[in-house]
């Protein structure tokens, strides 16, 4: 998909979910979905397949989100899959929070953890990042075990790694 | 009857020969030795006449062809010297040839000989190259199975020793650790300008 594609498809969702009201909230579980999205291949196959009816697709996104997202994001969603645009979800994401965080003057932090951060965590680590790259950040927090332990933050071209799988890995070039 | 008796017939028939008897009444012939005297004037005139004839027209002819005859034999000795002197010319081309054909087979056989030795060092030389070769080859094949060996050892120990990695940390890791980690991290960035 063109990026003008992808960039239209976040600002119709950016727009609904600002009309809606619940920017905010849509935002944060629509990147959530995202993260959850790129890391599951099944879900992956499953939302891309032109095999599987739209209708069916559709289905599978109100049955993951269902009662887990706001409404309007599982139906964000459910839009976007059922025009065939699944395999851009992640991008279109990405670009309605960048946009959401742009309004808000912020920059996307996203921090990638083995287990989840209390608030207090997720505000003092905010009030750290901001420390230390002078900028304002949406804090956009992902589980991720893969990180084994410790935190990933990436703030714009900006990567903060203090996780163990990348110490790991360096023990593994080392060895 | 030859010519000289031709004419002493026809002397005797013109001389008349008289008849002579002697007292007794006999005929006396003259000489049976000696002809009779007219005769002897007719035959020599005759023969005088024949010869004289003889060598004013027979012997032209005869020198002629004396002289055809030794012309035709010096010119037969003449070709036969030539053929002699070609055929020693041919002889000596021949014995020449020969000579050249000796000399061609000697250089033939030097040349021949030569080309064999060279082949024979050639074939020494690079039999000798190939031996180094292969040994070569197969030392550096060694060389390479060892490495690929040590390799492999080296790739199987890093991928036993990262699950092991791996593995001891992800076990080790409990909520204590995590929280320690993340509040590390947390300290560690807030510290950083």
């Amino acid at each position: 998909m063109s990026d003008n594609r992808i960039e239209g498809y976040a600002r119709a969702l950016f727009e609904i979910a600002r009309a809606e009201g619940t920017l905010d909230e849509v935002e944060d579980e629509l990147f959530r979905f995202a993260r959850s999205y790129e890391s599951s291949d099944a879900l992956r196959n499953a939302l891309t397949d032109e095999q599987i009816p739209a209708a069916k697709r559709q289905a599978i996104v109100e049955d993951l989100l269902g009662g887990k997202a706001t409404g309007t994001t599982t139906q964000l969603v459910s839009m976007v899959v059922g025009s065939g645009r699944g395999r851009d979800l992640p991008a279109i994401i990405d670009k309605l929070v960048a946009r959401a965080s742009s309004a808000k003057n912020l920059e996307v932090a996203e921090v990638r953890t083995a287990v989840p951060l209390t608030s207090d965590q997720q505000a003092r680590l905010a009030a750290a990042i901001v420390n230390a790259t002078g900028k304002q950040v949406n804090l956009k927090v992902v589980v991720d075990p893969s990180v084994i332990g410790g935190v990933v933050a990436t703030v714009g071209d900006t990567v903060i790694d203090g996780s163990v799988r990348t110490r790991i890995d360096q023990l593994k070039s080392r060895l | 009857m030859n010519v000289l008796g031709i004419i002493a017939t026809t002397g005797r028939f013109v001389g008349a020969e008289e008849v002579v008897l002697d007292s007794e009444g006999n005929v006396v012939t003259h000489s049976p030795w000696l002809p009779e005297t007219p005769e002897i004037i007719w035959g020599g005139l005759a023969s005088l006449i024949i010869f004289y004839a003889l060598y004013k027209f027979g012997w032209p002819q005869m020198k002629k062809s004396f002289n055809a005859r030794t012309e035709r034999i010096q010119k037969e000795l003449d070709a036969a010297a030539a053929d002699k002197a070609a055929a020693a010319t041919e002889a000596q081309g021949i014995r020449q040839a020969k000579g050249d054909i000796e000399a061609e087979r000697g250089r033939i056989m030097a040349e021949a000989k030569a080309q064999a030795e060279s082949i024979l060092a050639e074939g020494r030389t690079r039999l000798v190259t190939e031996v180094a070769e292969l040994e070569a080859r197969s030392a550096a094949e060694i060389e390479a199975s060892r490495g690929r060996v040590g390799d492999e050892l080296r790739a199987e120990i890093s991928r036993l020793s990262s699950a092991a990695v791996d593995h001891v940390v992800s076990g080790s890791l409990d909520d204590a650790t995590q929280q320690e980690l993340i509040e590390n991290f947390i300290a560690r960035v807030g510290a950083a300008q």
